[in-house]
Parts: structure tokens; C-alpha cells; sequence
């Protein structure tokens, strides 16, 4: 507990402390099992990243390969690197940029290969989102300069603060820092106005950046927000990874706790969001998780969801997609739109889903 | 360092008990008495002579005689109601017994009966009206106040003169007006009498009850069928005789028809009663209560008196302690569950052995498999926490269900049930005896047994009190598993006294020695605790030399061997110090072993907060339920052990599907049959090789 009032205020009247609290899922975030239900396009372990490219076909980033998604839901590989891809985008004139952890590759039509390795003296340590802006620069977000991006775990808990928002000029070949000091971006859009969002993922907030300042656009998310991708017909698409729950909120306060869990448990087993669940009974176990006569029950506390949220242009949650509790499409770190069609990656069941829209507006009457 | 300092202080400092103490009635009386104290001591300091003799006498007399007012009012606010009218009825028979015995110089009894005949019939006035009539209290007694206070002014001005005219030479008289006993006044040892009568009448007589019952909850009294009008009339009723008792006194003290008598005394009565903790809207109340908030009212007003406050600034005083005293208990009596639940949970520090790994590798003993996959499932969706399974000789099937049931499944298909018995709340452990008697551990209830003609009878529910334990551990709160004994004995466990049935997760959450292992003996029926302090103690089986009986210890992952019997008598070893998971039901096997089942598989997270009670006590207070780190109850197996501790075999049903959670195993006849509280099914197991004619009866086997 930081504030020393309220921590008193706490001993004397007893009660609980407010950071605790979770933004409850209703109205556009009312949950479903679309996410669940949809179809699976295709399925590879180690997928990362999907981006549509303008002429219309589907990439995916899988292993250390870039991969083209055919429609039948096989893959034909299009670049081979030599560390994993972490992040992809598709540039305006078909060019290929990934993010291999701590370096960003181009592979432009005609300037050759251009390597991003740092920005204003500081390397790369964690790139995890790629973002091609209509006027010719590519978004880059830096998650953590502490934990490469598989630690991403480790950052949450050690509170990191280290994350940095770069915008690459292709013309200039310069970098420069939009943003600092961000609890984990893990995400990064240029709207058709020109302004520039980035998921700040740890403070479960998307901001707007002008400038030197940045303002929250939507805060109080009840998850973990991670990348942005376009939606026909304005606004954008944000996948939340994972969803938020108390007994994690409140790890986050105990720090003797924590530490020593950091220090002696496996990553595997901590008390932390994951990407997928339910698959070791040594995972922790919070008590509305308990099956009683067989059932788990959909709303028990989640150590892992699929979320994707519908904005508007105006930042207003329009409606969302769920896989809950129980469900094995969960992790959701990418959605490509192509026409009528979602593709929703799900990263804890290594598959890229396809959700039809218009069914599903129907479905949710909206 | 701070380790071991930490676990010292867990381990020692026993800090359970600040919240078991908070708990008890009689807590609430404590910081009553505590303020008391310190109005004693805060007038000892500021009045001379506050602590002589004489002034403890006058104090005493005087308060005494305030002390039945308040006990009167105090019947009637505990039924719900209020009574305005004390003060007049004070003056009225005030007057009536002055002028009985010394204008009319009646024989003292006879004056005393008079006038509480005449306090009863002014009570009755008001009992009538508001326990008959159902008129409102407040009002009625304040309008009964006002005719009361007219008719002893009319009283006064027609008797001043001839009651101060008159002399009473009667030795009774002045001995009840000025009296001691040792020193004690006469009046202080009447209401002592009369105090501790009330206090058995309200809490060990059934009228005493029925006024409780009154006060608590109205509807819920005329529905049960008590007279709740003649309840409330009568105690409006009391109200006037107890305020006729101190008039008596009074006059007997003083002597005199003023006219100011017992104006303004209701405000001061009300103070005393609110103050010493009778709950304004009813039902709680008590006579310790009226003890302490009349002697703490009276010293201050007396006090306040001694130290020349004008009288003025005392009433102010006066009155602010009365509306301090009702806001402070309205509070408290709203938030006491919630006080008392942040402290009573008291997480201590566990500290297991490293997990035993579980990993698919073959060698180790409890190598993951799904052997249990192909488990035939019996009265899927058809029974409910089927904690315990036990068979008969003709192979019926028995189980308990959480509707209280116990449910008989029939030879050899097992598709046909019936409820066999209705017992109550949570069966549990199973087990028959010679004569084929289903003996049942019922959590929330005992140890019951039911017949072979279906008779439900309870053997015990309730074992001898330990000296020292604040709880009261006399009933039995969570009676687990049981086993019988070859003369009959029958020992279970019982859970943990501190929480009941339905708490049991956080008594997992605590971690503590909240448990014991009871003897139950049919043939004198006496029920004596055998082992205390045990860590959540769970399944029991009597040991191949019938002198002995294993016993799981579910939080301490532990199985360990109780000598009753034979030249080991009353020793404890260990039999497994170390298992995977949380042990619940332990039975035996056709070849000797024994097989015991895991209700829950222990988390490298979990473990840890077992060594951070300071977390578990903060998560306890901050987080709801649902949110708790639990321990992992959602997969189980069964292990085959031998009393060596080695482990046999291993059954996993590793996906979860049919069996995600096992309380209880039994074998019989070559197969295994499973349950588990959370489940809606029973399993049955082919045990290939084992011995066909098996069959768990106290005859041949316990």
C-alpha cells in the first residue's frame, strides 16, 4: 500500500484497500462465447502475431518464420529468421516488418534490409507490436527494457515502468521516442485522424499520445489490453489477453509475498495471468474455480480469457468477444480483419480463429 | 533468522484466541465494564472521600433503588417496547405506600403488597394498551405518563399534609429505608435477590426465554406459537411492579410526598439501560447489563452532583451519553459479525516438506496415468456429494448425499436408488458393524447410526470439554470419517472445531491444529477425545493388528498410526510425512494395504502462502471468498500405501473427466468404487487381479 493514510485509514476502520477493485464486464463487454464457438482457419504451434496486408491476404507470424495463411488454413512460409518473431506489420507497398525481441527487421521493396536495434541510446529490449501508419512510418512499442518479451510474467509483477512508444520514418530511416515510461505497451494504431494509441498494458488503459503528453482514451479496462488492429468502417479492434482478477491485484500488493514466489516457484505456477490454463493441477487454484457436481463455472475468477473489444472512433466500446472461463481459445494477442471476417489469434491454444461478423452482430443484436 | 523468528511467533503466540474470545456473549458486557471503571476511577481521583465506607453505602442504596427502575424498563425494551411512564408511576406509588403506612398505619407487608398492586395495575394499564390493544409504546406511555403525573399531583395535594403529619415508628420500616447487612444496604441486597432471579429467569427459564424470543423477532414468536400479547403485557406489567419496589424503598429511605418525585427519572433510566447495552429494539438484554449501566449513570449524575456541576450542564452531560451510548450500539450490534470474522480467522504458519514430484516418469510412485478413465459411472446426475461409499453383503450400494440422505443404490446394475434414510445434514464417512448397522459421520450433526429396520439414532453428538479451550468444544462441529474398533469402539475424527460444515476451506486457509480423533464407546456410551490439535484430521482405518488406527491429516499431507490398544498404547508415529496432495478417506484394501484417496493435489503457490500468515490473514480480510488461493480440490487420485508408508500404486484421472475430485474409495468384490463431495456420480473400477470375494464387514475385517 503506497499512500500511508489511507493504509492507516485501513487499520483503524478496516475495509479494503480500493486498488483491489475490478471493473466488472457489462454492457459492451457483456461476456459471450463467440470466441469459443468460432470456427478454427488454422492451427501451428508458436503463433504470434497476424496482420492482413492491403492487398488482401493473411499473414501470420509463427515460430521464426512469417507464414502466408491460405484459405484452406495451411501455411506458406514467406521469410525465415533467425530468433523468433515477436511482432508483424505489412507495410503499404507489401514490405515485410518484424519484430525479432530486440530488433525490429524491414524488408523493403527497394532499399534493401533495414535493421532497428536502438533508439535515443537505449537498445530494444522487448518489441512486441508493429504498427504501419497510413502516412508512410511504422509504429513500434518496446515493452519492457527490463524483460525480454517472453518474461513479460516478470514484468507484470516487478511493476515495470519501461516501456516506450517509437515511431520509424522510412523516408529519414530515424526513430524517434513518442512515448516513455509506459507500464508495458504492448500495442500501438494511428487512427484515420492521425492520432496515435497505445495500450498501456499494465495500468489497463489505451492513451492517446500528442506530443510530449499522453491522456488515457479508455481506462479502467477489466484486462490486460494488447494489440490494436483496424476495423472497417472507423474505429479499431483491441485483443486483451488476459483478464484481470483480484487475487492477482492483491499479489501486487504484498511484495514479500511475491518476491519470494518469483524467486522459488516455476513461472509456470505463478499467481499471474496466462495465456492458456487448465492444463497442470499445479497452476493456482482461486476458490470460485472449484467444480462443484462438474461444473466450472463461467464467470469464476479467470486465470486466463479471450477478450476482443470492438471501439468505435470515439473510444467507446461498441461490443466484444469472449471465450470464458473453461474454453481453450484463450490469449487472444491479434485480430486481422479482412471484409466480413475476424481472425482472432489465440495464443494459449496456438490457433487463428475466424468469426463472422455480421452473424455475430446479429447474434448480439446490435 | 527472520524466518525462524517468524515461525516462532506463528507457532507460538497463539493469537486464535483474540478472535475466539470476541466471540463470546459475554464480551459484550467487558468494555461496559471497562468504562465502568474508569468512571470509578475518574471520580475517586476528582471527589473526596468518594471511596469511604459511608459513600459506598449511600451509593449502593441509592443505586439500588434506581437499579430495579431500570431492571423493570429493561424487561420492556427487551420485549421490544419502551416505557415512558416510570417516572409517574415512581411518584404515584410513592404516594400510595407513604400513606399506607403512615396515614393509614397498615401493617408493613401489607402496605408493601398494596402498592405493588397498585404498581402492577398501572403496569397493566399499559400493558393492556400496547400488548392488547397494539397501540404504540412511545406514545401510549407517554400519555400515561402525563395522566399518571396528574393523578400524583392530585394524590399529593390531597395527602402532603397528612402523610408529613404522621410518624411511622415501625423498626421494619426503617430498616428498609436505612438497613444494613454487613454493612450492605437492605435495598442493595433485595435487588441482588431479585437480580439474580431475573438473570435465571431470562436465561434458563422458558418464560425468560419467550420474553428473549418476544423481543427478537416478533413474527417469528407467533409464528412458533408463543402468546406474544400476554408477553408484552406482562412485562409491562413487571415494569410497574419493579418500579413499585423502588418507590417502596424510596420512601422508606426519605419519607417524602414531594411533588418533583421521579420527574425527569425516565431519561435517566433510558441512559442507564441503553448505556449498560439493552438493545433498544428488543431482544438483548440482560441483568449483568442493567448492573453496569445503572452504576455507571448513577456515579456520574451522582458525581457530577459532588463536583458542583449546576444542574444545567448535567442534564447536558447526561444527555449526551444517552444519544453516544444508543448511536455506539446501534453500531456495534450491526458490525459485531463483521468485527468478530476479521479477527477470528488466524492463519498460522505451515511449513510441508518439498511437493513429492508427480511427473509421468516411471519411476516415480505417484507417476500421473489415467488409469481411472475407464471408470463406469454409477447415478450420474441422480445423487449429489456422494462423500463416502460403502457396500453390503449382498453388494447394495450406500452413499451419502448432501440433501442429508443417505441413498441405496441396488445390486447388481446399480440403476436402481432409493433414499434409505434421512438424516440431516452432510454424511459423511462410512462404515457397518457386525450386525450390519451403517454407522454415519454426519458433518454438522455427530455420529449417527442407521439400523438394518432403517431407524436413524444418534450415538453422540458432543464429547467432553477441554479445560483450556475458549471455543466450546463440547459439541461436534464437522465429524469426518469413522472406523470400528474389534470390541466396538468406534473412533472418528472431527474435522476442526473452529468453523463449521460449510467453512471448511478456511479452516485450509488457517492451516492450524484445529482438529481431533474422538472415541465413541456403545457399550457405556461415554465419548471422550483421544488426540487433539491435529492439522484437519480426515480419513480413519483400523491397522491389520487391530490395535491401531491410521489417520490422514488433510492440510499436513500427512498420514499417521494411533496405538488405542496393546503394549504401543497411546503412541503416534508417522506413517507417510509427505504426500503430493491432501489425504481425505483411507480404507482398506483386499491384500492387506490400504487405499487412500487424495481429495486435492497440492500448488507450489498454495504451499508458499502457507508460510506467509500474514498474506492469508490479509487476503482473508480483503478478498471475498471466491477469490482465495485454495488448495487445488479440482483434481484427486487414489494411492494403494502399505503401513510402511510405502506407496503401491497410483490411479490419476488425468484429464479430469469423470472423476476430478475423489473423497472416498472402497473395494469390494474386485472393484473399487469412488466418491468425491463435489461430484454428481459414483465410480466403479475394475481392480484387475484383485480378490473377488472381498468384502469391507466389522466381522471379518475391523
Amino acid at each position: 500500500m503506497a499512500n500511508p493514510i489511507s493504509r492507516l485509514k485501513m487499520v483503524i476502520f478496516g475495509g479494503r484497500d480500493e486498488r483491489l477493485s475490478i471493473p466488472i464486464m457489462d454492457g459492451a463487454l457483456k461476456p459471450n462465447n463467440v470466441i469459443e464457438e468460432a470456427p478454427v482457419f488454422a492451427l501451428r504451434p508458436g503463433l504470434e502475431d497476424i496482420s492482413v496486408s492491403p492487398d488482401g491476404e493473411l499473414y501470420a507470424a509463427c515460430g521464426d518464420g512469417v507464414y502466408r495463411v491460405l484459405p484452406d488454413g495451411t501455411f506458406a512460409e514467406r521469410a525465415k529468421y533467425d530468433r523468433d518473431v515477436t511482432a508483424l506489420a505489412v507495410l503499404a507497398d507489401g514490405a515485410l516488418a518484424v519484430a525479432l525481441g530486440n530488433a525490429v527487421v524491414i524488408d523493403t521493396a527497394h532499399a534493401g534490409r533495414q535493421i532497428i536495434e536502438r533508439c535515443d541510446g537505449r537498445k530494444l529490449t522487448a518489441v512486441n507490436a508493429l504498427h504501419a501508419t497510413p502516412n508512410g512510418s511504422l509504429l513500434i512499442t518496446d515493452g519492457s527494457a527490463t524483460r525480454p518479451y517472453p518474461q513479460w510474467s516478470n514484468d507484470l509483477l516487478e511493476k515495470g515502468r519501461s516501456g516506450r512508444l517509437l515511431e520509424y520514418q522510412m523516408a529519414t530511416r530515424r526513430t524517434t521516442t513518442l512515448a516513455a515510461g509506459l507500464s508495458y505497451a504492448f500495442g500501438a494504431f494511428a487512427d484515420s485522424q492521425g492520432r496515435i494509441l497505445v495500450s498501456e498494458t499494465w495500468r489497463h488503459q489505451i492513451s492517446i499520445v500528442s506530443g510530449k503528453t499522453r491522456q488515457p482514451a479508455f481506462s479502467g479496462l477489466p484486462g490486460y489490453p494488447a494489440r490494436f488492429a483496424p476495423a472497417d468502417g472507423g474505429g479499431f479492434w483491441l485483443s486483451v489477453f488476459a483478464c484481470r482478477t483480484q487475487l492477482v491485484e492483491f499479489v501486487l500488493c504484498e511484495d514479500d509475498y511475491r518476491r519470494e514466489m518469483m524467486r522459488i516457484v516455476d513461472p509456470r505456477y505463478w499467481v499471474a495471468p496466462a495465456m492458456s490454463s487448465g492444463h497442470d493441477f499445479l497452476e493456482p487454484l482461486q476458490g470460485g474455480g472449484v467444480k462443484q457436481m462438474g461444473i466450472l463455472k463461467p464467470w469464476a475468477p479467470p486465470r486466463s480469457y479471450g477478450l476482443v473489444i470492438r471501439f468505435g472512433s470515439d473510444f467507446i466500446p461498441r461490443y466484444s468477444l469472449h471465450s470464458r472461463v473453461g474454453g481453450k481459445n484463450h490469449g487472444i494477442v491479434a485480430v486481422a480483419q479482412r471484409g466480413d471476417d475476424l481472425y482472432v489469434l489465440s495464443k494459449g491454444a496456438g490457433r487463428i480463429l475466424k468469426v463472422v461478423l455480421p452473424q455475430v452482430r446479429e447474434g448480439l443484436e446490435l | 533468522m527472520l524466518k525462524t523468528l517468524s515461525k516462532w511467533r506463528y507457532q507460538y503466540v497463539p493469537d486464535h484466541i483474540v478472535g475466539e474470545i470476541l466471540q463470546k456473549q459475554w464480551m459484550e458486557n467487558a468494555v461496559t465494564a471497562l468504562v465502568l471503571i474508569v468512571t470509578v476511577m475518574f471520580f475517586n481521583y476528582n471527589v473526596s472521600n468518594f471511596s469511604s465506607l459511608s459513600n459506598i453505602t449511600d451509593t449502593l442504596r441509592e443505586a439500588s433503588e434506581l437499579g430495579f427502575v431500570v431492571l423493570g424498563m429493561s424487561v420492556v425494551l427487551i420485549v421490544g417496547g419502551i416505557d415512558l411512564s416510570v417516572g409517574s408511576m415512581f411518584a404515584i406509588t410513592n404516594l400510595i405506600v407513604l400513606y399506607c403506612v403512615q396515614v393509614l398505619a397498615l401493617p408493613i407487608p401489607l402496605a408493601i403488597a398494596v402498592t405493588l398492586i397498585v404498581g402492577a395495575s398501572l403496569g397493566a394499564v399499559n400493558g393492556v394498551l400496547i400488548g392488547y390493544l397494539r397501540m404504540r409504546a412511545f406514545l401510549t406511555t407517554m400519555v400515561t405518563l402525563i395522566i399518571y403525573r396528574a393523578i400524583a399531583d392530585l394524590l399529593s395535594y390531597q395527602w402532603a399534609v397528612l402523610i408529613s403529619s404522621s410518624m411511622s415508628t415501625s423498626d421494619i420500616w426503617d430498616f428498609i429505608g436505612s438497613g444494613t447487612i454487613f454493612a450492605i444496604p437492605s435495598v442493595a441486597w433485595a435487588f441482588a435477590i431479585i437480580g439474580i432471579a431475573g438473570h435465571i429467569f431470562l436465561t434458563r427459564l422458558r418464560a425468560g426465554w419467550h420474553v428473549m424470543a418476544v423481543g427478537g423477532s416478533r413474527r417469528s414468536s407467533y409464528n412458533l406459537g408463543l402468546r406474544v400479547n400476554r408477553v408484552v403485557a406482562v412485562s409491562y406489567c413487571a415494569s410497574g411492579v419493579f418500579t413499585a419496589i423502588s418507590a417502596v424503598f424510596y420512601a422508606a429511605r426519605l419519607g417524602s410526598p414531594g411533588a418533583d418525585t421521579g420527574r425527569g427519572m425516565e431519561i435517566i433510566v433510558l441512559t442507564a439501560a441503553i448505556l449498560g447495552g439493552v438493545r433498544l429494539g428488543g431482544g438483548k438484554g440482560s441483568v449483568m447489563k442493567v448492573v453496569l449501566g445503572t452504576l455507571i449513570v448513577f456515579l456520574i449524575t451522582n458525581g457530577l452532583l459532588r463536583l458542583a456541576v449546576p444542574a444545567g450542564a448535567s442534564r447536558v452531560i447526561l444527555a449526551s451519553i444517552l444519544f453516544l451510548a444508543a448511536t455506539i450500539d446501534i453500531r456495534w450490534y450491526k458490525n459485531r459479525h463483521k468485527a468478530i470474522q476479521e479477527f477470528y480467522v488466524s492463519p498460522s504458519y505451515l511449513e510441508l516438506p518439498p511437493i513429492p514430484t508427480t511427473a509421468a516418469d516411471p519411476a516415480s510412485p505417484y507417476a500421473l496415468n489415467d488409469k481411472l478413465r475407464q471408470v463406469e459411472v454409477i447415478g450420474l446426475g441422480m445423487v449429489e456429494s456422494p462423500e463416502d461409499v460403502i457396500l453390503d453383503e449382498v453388494d447394495n450400494l450406500y452413499c451419502g448425499s448432501r440433501h442429508g440422505e443417505i441413498i441405496r443404490f441396488f445390486a447388481p446394475d446399480y440403476q436402481r436408488m432409493e433414499v434409505y434414510a434421512h438424516i440431516g445434514g452432510q454424511p459423511l464417512g462410512l462404515s457397518f458393524d457386525a450386525e450390519q448397522n451403517l454407522y454415519v459421520c454426519v458433518g454438522g450433526m455427530g455420529l449417527y447410526r442407521v439400523t438394518r429396520d432403517r431407524q436413524v439414532e444418534k450415538m453422540t453428538d458432543e464429547t467432553n470439554r477441554s479445560m483450556f479451550s475458549i471455543i466450546d468444544d463440547s459439541r461436534l462441529k464437522l465429524a469426518d470419517d469413522l472406523d470400528i474398533a474389534p470390541d466396538g469402539r468406534i473412533f472418528f475424527s472431527e474435522a476442526t472445531i473452529r468453523y463449521e460444515m460449510h467453512e471448511w476451506p478456511t479452516d485450509a486457509l488457517e492451516g492450524r491444529g484445529n482438529g481431533r480423533i474422538i472415541c465413541y464407546d456403545p457399550r457405556n456410551k461415554v465419548t471422550t477425545t483421544v488426540l487433539r490439535n491435529l492439522i484437519f484430521p480426515n480419513g480413519i482405518a483400523l491397522a491389520s493388528d487391530r490395535q491401531s488406527i491410521l489417520f490422514a491429516e488433510s492440510w499436513a499431507c500427512s498420514i499417521k498410526r494411533y496405538w488405542f490398544d496393546g503394549p504401543k498404547r497411546g503412541k503416534v508415529e508417522s506413517v507417510i510425512a509427505s504426500l503430493p496432495g491432501y489425504p481425505d478417506n483411507i480404507n482398506r484394501a483386499s491384500d492387506g494395504n490400504y487405499w487412500v484417496a487424495l481429495l486435492g493435489m497440492r500448488s507450489p503457490a498454495f504451499d508458499l502462502a502457507m508460510r506467509k500468515p500474514g498474506f492469508r490473514r490479509r487476503m482473508s480480510k480483503q478478498l471475498p471468498g471466491d477469490e482465495w488461493l485454495y488448495p487445488n480440490i479440482n483434481t484427486g487420485c487414489i494411492l494403494k500405501i502399505n503401513e510402511k508408508g510405502n506407496i503401491l500404486d497410483a490411479l490419476w484421472d488425468l484429464g479430469g473427466v469423470n472423476h476430478p475430485m475423489i473423497t472416498s474409495m472402497r473395494e469390494h468384490r474386485g472393484y473399487l468404487y469412488i466418491g468425491g463431495i463435489s461430484n454428481n456420480r459414483i465410480g466403479r473400477y475394475k481392480l484387475n487381479g484383485a480378490d473377488p470375494n472381498f468384502v469391507v464387514s466389522a466381522g471379518r475385517h475391523g
